[in-house]
């Protein structure tokens, strides 16, 4: 979900800030995930000075975890994402929280839970990426509430092909990272 | 000894209302930056091709506003086709 906030700005630096080494892999791993991972933490933290820190510290720590046993890490990417998340998720359940009485006063939104939503946050975002054109446009169909004979007779395919071309992709992405 | 905390598996349904709810409102876009116009998105609900709308559905899963938009422009055509307008 890249796009919503200007991540070019960010450079990865290939030692973290107690001088640890970044491994190279881990480093364009750091760099593909950089547009997700700035998104997701701005939206948490704010501040991009702290979200490369962030990611520079988990790129260390996972470079020291590939280099004492690669085959445990399968998904460079989709693994960095997911130790970087869970540390912004760590970092903002410390960070003291401040509201105004009409904030406390609204209902809560579930995205905006980061505990509770993570994982669904993750999936979603993986999903996103992996869905070709006309799966995306299935998805956004569903979520608009067709039914899968209305999303079907859209892409000129029986009801039970789309549900299954879009299963298919949220099933792999499932699969891969575990959730 | 307590049971260890599982975590609850996340069905299709809940997923795209949590994705509906979550693309509604996480990428406000104030200044509504690299939103395509109207028509494109009318364009890509009625007639959805990926040779003339990769970028409009790409920009969709970063943008609120026209997410939203994106929402609202399918419920209305799917209206207009139950009624058979």
């Amino acid at each position: 979900m890249a796009g919503a906030v200007p991540s070019s700005s960010l450079r990865i630096s290939p030692v973290d800030r107690r001088g640890r080494k970044i491994d190279p892999a881990v480093l364009a791993a750091a760099e593909e995930i950089l547009p997700r991972a700035v998104a997701h933490g701005t939206k948490l933290l704010g501040d991009l000075a702290v979200i490369a820190n962030l990611l520079e510290e988990t790129a260390a720590v996972v470079s020291r975890r590939l280099q004492s046993d690669p085959s445990l890490i399968l998904n460079l990417p989709g693994y960095l994402l997911i130790c970087f998340v869970r540390k912004v998720n760590r970092v903002k359940s410390r960070q003291v929280v401040t509201v105004s009485v009409s904030q406390a006063a609204q209902p809560n939104v579930a995205w905006a839970d980061p505990s509770e939503q993570l994982y669904t946050k993750i999936l979603l975002d993986e999903f996103l990426v992996r869905c070709d054109f006309i799966t995306r446009d299935m998805a956004s169909r569903r979520m608009a509430g067709y039914s899968w004979e209305e999303i079907g007779r859209v892409h000129g395919m029986s009801g039970h092909a789309a549900e299954i071309r879009v299963r298919y992709v949220f099933q792999q992405v499932r699969g891969k990272l575990k959730i | 000894m307590a049971e260890p905390k599982r975590r609850k598996d996340i069905n299709e349904e809940e997923f795209f209302g949590f994705a509906k709810s979550y693309l509604s409102e996480a990428f406000p876009n104030p200044q509504r930056l690299g939103c395509p116009p109207d028509s494109e998105l009318i364009s890509m609900a009625e007639h959805p091709n990926e040779a003339a709308h990769p970028i409009v559905s790409q920009h969709l899963t970063c943008c609120s506003p026209c997410f939203s938009r994106y929402m609202e422009i399918l419920a209305n055509l799917r209206r207009r086709k139950e009624t058979g307008q």
